[in-house]
Formats: C-alpha cells, sequence, structure tokens
C-alpha cells in the first residue's frame, strides 16, 4: 500500500465513499487523447524512421536487419551531398539573417509606432500567411522569371537597364527571397513582442545621460531586445532548412535542398534508409539551431556580471 | 564631484496634448543649489513640467533657461541633466558599476577616469560593495541609489527627480529622503523634484511649488505655504484646515476684525496671509472647552461634536457647526495641560483660537 498516503490516512471511512481517484489520475485522464495522438502520429513514425536510417534494404525493397550506417556515411561523405547539406545551411543562415535585417525596423513600428499606424503594419506583415505557399510561390515565378517574362527584369529592361537580365529564378537566391517573404511575420512577431517589453524610461535615461538616440539604440534597446531576435532566428532558420515546397518550385538544379533530396530518395529511389538519415540530419540541424542559440543566450546572461565595467 | 551651480528659470512655459492645457503658463526661477519640489494633485501637470525641463517634452511655448542660457531646443543628450525615475529605470543588462559609468562612457572620457569616478559616486552612495552585481540583484531603495549615482556622476547641472521614492515603503522613503537631500546640499547641485507626497515636500525642499490644473497657485519655503496658504486650495492641500466665512469691519491696532458669517467675531493680524473672506485655522491651532455661555465670543465659534479619534500623537476632534460646516480640532497627547477626556458625540463645545494663528485667504 503506496498509493496516496496522506489522503488514505486521513480519509478513514474509505469503505464508505464511492470509489475517489487519486488527484493525479484525473490530470493524467485529460492528458491521455493528446498523449495518445503523439505517440501514434509523432513518436512511433519519428523512432520508426530513425531505425529505418540505421537499418538496410534488401533487394525486394524491405528494410530490417542488419544494422549499418551507410545512409549516414553516403550522405556526410559524397561531395554532391556534402554540397547539398551546406546549400541547405547557406540558404537558411541568408534567410535568417536577410529576415532579420527587414524584420527588426517593422517590429519597431509595431512596437513603438501609433496604434492606427502599429495595426495597419502588423496586417501587411501578417499577410503572406493566408496565401497558400502554392500561390505564393508561383508569384514569385512569374515576379523573378529571366528574360522579359519576369516583372523584375521586364521593369529593369524599362529604366533602360534591358541587357543586365538577372538570373534569380532557379537559384539559391530566388528561395531565399521567397522564404524572406514567408518568414517575416514569424520574426516581427517575437522582436516586436520583446521591444514591447522594453520600458521607455530606460531609453529616455540613456538620452538624458548623454546618448544620442542612435547609441541610447546600440547599447539599451538593441541589446534589451536580443532574446525576441534570438527567437525569431532560430524559427526561421529551422524552417527554411526543412522547407521543400520553396526550392523544388523556385530553386532549380542550383537550389537543390535537403528537403528535396528526401523526397528524391524516398519517392524515386526508394532508398529509405537513406531518405531517414537525411531526415534526421534535418531534425539534427532545426534542434542544433534551437540548442546553440539557447546555448549563447544563457551564456550571454551568465557573462554579463562577470565583464568587469566594460568601459 | 562637485557640482557648478547653476540656475533655472521656466518663461511662460506651456504645453497642450491635444487642446487641453497641461501646463499653463508657468514662470518659475529657481536659484542655483536650491532644491525645490513641484506639488499638486494627480493629473495637475507635474511630470509634464519636469519634461520640459529635462527635454523629453517639447513645450507649445515658452523657454527654459539654464543659467541664463535659453536650452528650449537643444536635445535632450545635450543638455546634461540628471534625472530619477520613479521605476529607477536601470538597465537591467549592465551591472551596477555599468550603469553608472554609462553616463561618462557616453561623454567619451577616459577608461581610467570612468573607473576612479565610478567608484567615488558608488561610495558616495554606499553601495561600492555592489559593483558587479546586477541591478535585478538588488532591492527598490539600492537601485534608487544606483540611479543617484548614475545621475550625478555625470556632474549635472540640474537634478531632475520624478516621485523618486514613490515605490518604496514609508521609513525607507525617510531614510532615503535625508541621503538624497544629504548629497544634494554637499554636492551643491539645483534639483526639482516632483511629488505629491506634502510631507516630502516639506522635508526635502527649500521651496514648495503647488500647482493646480497646470497653473502654479503658490509658490514659497514650506513654513510660507503652510503658515500662508494663498487660498483655500493650497490651505487643504497641506495638511488640513478649517475655513470660516466672514467680513472685515474694519482694522484695529494692528488687527483686522471680521465678522462671521455662522456668528462671533474674528481678529486676524493684518498682513497676514493674501486678504480675502475666509480665514483659515488649522486644527492643531484649535483649542475646546465645554460651551458656557451662548453669547458669541471672539476668536471661537460654538459646535456639537461629532467624532472623536484617537490617533496616537494626537485626538481628532470633528465638531459640526450650527450653520451644518464641519471643523476639525487635533488635541495634542503630550500636552497634560489640555483635556482629552469627556469629549462624546453630543457634546456642546466652544473651539477657539488666537488671532495669530488665523490667516485670511482667497476662497479659490
Ligand atoms: N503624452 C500625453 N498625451 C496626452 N495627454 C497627456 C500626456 N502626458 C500627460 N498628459 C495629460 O496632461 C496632464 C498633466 O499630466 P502630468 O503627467 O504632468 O500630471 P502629474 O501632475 O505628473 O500627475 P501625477 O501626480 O498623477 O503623476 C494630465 O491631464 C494628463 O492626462
Ligand atoms: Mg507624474
Amino acid at each position: 500500500m503506496m498509493a496516496s498516503g496522506s489522503s488514505a490516512t486521513l480519509d478513514a471511512p474509505v469503505a464508505a465513499r464511492p470509489i475517489r481517484l487519486p488527484r493525479w489520475s484525473v490530470g493524467l485522464f485529460l492528458l491521455l487523447p493528446a498523449v495518445a495522438f503523439l505517440v501514434v502520429f509523432l513518436v512511433i513514425p519519428s523512432l520508426t524512421l530513425l531505425s529505418y536510417s540505421v537499418l538496410t534494404q534488401s533487394a525486394a525493397g524491405d528494410v530490417g536487419l542488419p544494422f549499418s550506417v551507410s545512409g549516414y556515411g553516403r550522405l556526410l561523405l559524397t561531395p554532391a551531398y556534402q554540397r547539398v547539406t551546406v546549400l541547405t545551411l547557406k540558404i537558411a543562415l541568408l534567410t535568417s539573417l536577410f529576415t532579420a535585417l527587414l524584420a527588426y525596423p517593422l517590429a519597431m513600428v509595431i512596437a513603438y509606432g501609433h496604434s492606427a499606424l502599429s495595426r495597419l503594419t502588423m496586417m501587411l506583415v501578417v499577410a503572406p500567411l493566408v496565401v497558400s505557399v502554392v500561390v505564393r510561390t508561383y508569384g514569385w515565378q512569374l515576379l523573378l522569371g529571366s528574360g522579359p517574362n519576369g516583372v523584375v527584369n521586364w521593369a529593369l529592361g524599362l529604366f533602360g537597364l534591358g541587357q543586365v537580365s538577372l538570373q534569380i529564378l532557379y537559384t539559391e537566391w530566388a528561395v531565399v527571397v521567397a522564404s524572406v517573404h514567408v518568414f517575416l511575420p514569424l520574426m516581427v512577431l517575437p522582436i516586436a513582442t520583446s521591444l514591447s517589453r522594453i520600458s521607455p524610461s530606460l531609453n529616455e535615461a540613456a538620452r538624458m545621460l548623454g546618448a544620442s538616440a542612435f547609441r541610447a539604440f546600440l547599447r539599451v534597446t538593441l541589446p534589451l531586445s536580443v532574446p525576441g531576435l534570438a527567437v525569431g532566428l532560430t524559427i526561421v532558420f529551422s524552417l527554411t532548412a526543412a522547407s521543400y515546397v520553396t526550392p523544388q518550385m523556385l530553386g532549380g538544379p542550383r537550389g537543390l535542398m535537403l528537403g528535396i533530396l528526401l523526397e528524391q530518395q524516398v519517392t524515386t529511389v526508394f532508398d529509405w534508409p537513406m531518405g531517414s538519415a537525411i531526415a534526421t540530419l534535418m531534425v539534427v540541424i532545426a534542434l542544433g539551431a534551437h540548442i546553440g542559440v539557447t546555448w549563447m543566450l544563457n551564456r550571454r546572461r551568465a557573462a554579463v556580471p562577470a565583464a568587469q565595467g566594460e568601459a | 564631484m562637485t557640482a557648478n551651480p547653476t540656475d533655472l528659470a521656466l518663461s511662460g512655459l506651456t504645453k497642450s496634448f491635444g487642446g487641453t492645457l497641461a501646463v499653463d503658463n508657468v514662470t518659475l526661477r529657481i536659484s542655483a543649489g536650491e532644491m525645490v519640489a513641484l506639488l499638486g494633485p494627480s493629473g495637475c501637470g507635474k511630470t509634464t513640467t519636469l519634461r520640459m525641463v529635462a527635454g523629453l517634452v517639447q513645450p507649445t511655448s515658452g523657454d527654459v533657461l539654464i543659467d541664463g542660457y535659453r536650452v528650449t531646443h537643444i536635445p535632450v543628450h545635450r543638455r546634461n541633466i540628471g534625472m530619477l525615475f520613479q521605476n529607477y529605470a536601470l538597465f537591467p543588462h549592465l551591472t551596477v558599476a555599468q550603469n553608472v559609468a554609462f553616463g561618462l562612457q557616453m561623454r567619451r572620457v577616459s577608461r581610467a577616469e570612468v573607473a576612479s569616478r565610478v567608484t567615488t559616486a558608488l561610495r558616495l552612495v554606499q553601495l561600492d560593495p555592489f559593483a558587479e552585481r546586477l541591478p535585478s540583484a538588488l532591492s527598490g531603495g539600492q537601485q534608487q541609489r544606483v540611479a543617484l549615482a548614475r545621475a550625478i556622476v555625470i556632474e549635472p547641472s540640474l537634478l531632475l527627480l520624478d516621485e523618486p521614492l514613490g515605490a518604496l515603503d514609508k521609513s525607507l522613503r525617510e531614510a532615503m529622503q535625508g541621503e538624497i537631500r544629504a548629497i544634494q546640499k554637499r554636492l551643491g547641485i539645483t534639483a526639482v523634484m516632483v511629488t505629491h507626497d506634502q510631507e516630502e515636500a516639506m522635508t526635502m525642499a527649500d521651496r514648495i511649488v503647488v500647482m493646480r490644473g497646470g497653473v502654479l497657485e503658490q509658490v514659497g519655503t514650506p513654513e510660507e505655504v503652510y503658515s500662508h496658504p494663498a487660498n483655500r486650495f493650497v490651505a487643504g492641500f497641506l495638511g488640513a484646515s478649517n475655513f470660516l466665512r466672514g467680513s472685515a469691519l474694519g482694522r484695529e491696532g494692528g488687527e483686522v476684525v471680521m465678522r462671521l458669517d455662522g456668528g462671533g467675531l474674528a481678529r486676524v493680524r493684518a498682513g497676514a496671509g493674501p486678504g480675502g473672506p475666509l480665514i483659515a485655522i488649522r486644527p492643531e491651532a484649535v483649542r475646546l472647552q465645554p460651551a458656557s455661555a451662548e453669547a458669541p465670543v471672539e476668536n471661537g465659534i460654538p459646535g456639537t461634536v461629532e467624532q472623536v479619534r484617537y490617533r496616537g500623537q494626537s485626538t481628532h476632534i470633528h465638531l459640526r457647526l450650527d450653520d451644518g460646516e464641519s471643523f476639525l480640532a487635533y488635541l495634542s497627547n503630550g500636552d497634560e495641560a489640555v483635556p482629552r477626556q469627556g469629549f462624546r458625540p453630543g457634546d456642546r463645545m466652544l473651539a477657539s483660537w488666537s488671532s495669530a494663528s488665523a490667516t485670511m485667504i482667497a476662497d479659490a
């Protein structure tokens, strides 16, 4: 008799009562549907996938023993695949940096602007999220198309720059441009939240102590908004690294990312161990970004008291 | 750390927010080394006035002059003014030492000098052992002392304080009042403080500026505004006061004789107060005795006891006069000569005072 000791001893006439469940069992009961859903549709498939990546596939296509890490070996050691991984990381990095640069001023307008302007900016920033990714990506195809068919090149032609026909579509840059567009709100929102939490009197105090508006921003506002910036960078980096539709439609052969490689391996080559290894790598990249940023934030917080008057 | 004493002048300073006047034509001179408290009810424009001096709010019209120089259009960061905020406004990501160093770094002071001046300033507020802590690891009083060190280390020409002690409890607040005042005096910094706590204004300031609705009501030393309030508003805002309406009959030997509307005569020293149809009497100047004769007396008025409240140092007796007005008397509990017992609700009492303790004021 180990269960719920205190209530058992205090409530003497146990038998006289209807069955009383211990308190934790109610919580468990309420959690059950969600837990069951996650186990069936997330945990089991993930574990299956993970196990496939260390098994071998027979000629008939069955995945089974013996254990083998040849999928990882090929993925990490073949130069062609290495290029795909590096390109994926590069596109994710560029996208998150450009998104941050564009998002910061927008977040400032949302956090500090007059209420009407702030709400309008918010609406414009969130708007891309309500358009289907396929429609949006077709839009970018029209805009970025080469020669006179692309709106950007057509417009450049109008201004007498016709000779310089920009080749953007079907390069990694098309993926970066479209990804920045899609993920902008996911960067703006955490930064704006961070900014609006900073007391306005901190900026005023900095100004009164002799800081110009720009220096007050650099020394006070920017460092205090780093948590929001970090959240935005993590989200955008992970989502870009995992994207499939955008590189598929805009990237062409020069925008081959891990997501496309994964799809090819599974649906065209039918190489499940290889596909699983790619999927695992993608999860590791996303987790790595998250852990890395969290670690940097913690280190920064711990470093502040140690730093002797950085004067 | 020393300040070059500077004086401050506000000339016709006005600020309107979308048509409503927050500060209305304020003209005021503050001498070098003086500490002035802006006192008034909520929303009377104290903070707005202070922020116009700081440069954080641009006046609609009028000027701010520091040492005779017009600074109205000089941006905040070039005014060299120190400020204490109610919420301290310490930079949470910087240590105590880095917070104090901030203003010096903005002035591009050399590293060695920053270090020594920060140490001096922290020693002045007795926080040198806390130099490497983050503000979040300090108590409210300690945080405000860091803010004080940060404000004075730049040797500002002015120190502005906007309800700097509003977030502290009573005993700590009193200790900090003394500490801030001592440092301000020692450095000779001209200071303007905003408060709605009249006791704080009286204990800390050389002069008190009473504001109402964006307008200056009275400017004077704590004693002047307390003993000789300019009008009913000031008398009522600084402590409690009794008001009796009457009309002047004439002068008699340096005193003005007034006929009180409630019956009886009162004598008020001529020249005490700005004059007007009201006499103000502080509750602590009132004496009570059982009403015997109903005949009108000089400097006295009969009334009925409504409430007796023991308040420790004193007992507050609330009287109702015959014309329906209320009248308040504070009897000191330390004074053996004053009878304290035997006041019960319903008793008839005669409240009296001396001519010297009454002031004639305007009904505004
Ligand atoms: N930024 C602003 N926009 C519009 N109105 C304002 C603004 N700042 C202050 N006001 C108004 O100006 C008036 C004076 O405000 P102020 O903050 O100076 O009062 P205060 O005397 O400091 O009051 P409190 O004791 O409550 O701090 C108030 O009626 C206030 O509503
Ligand atoms: Mg205020």
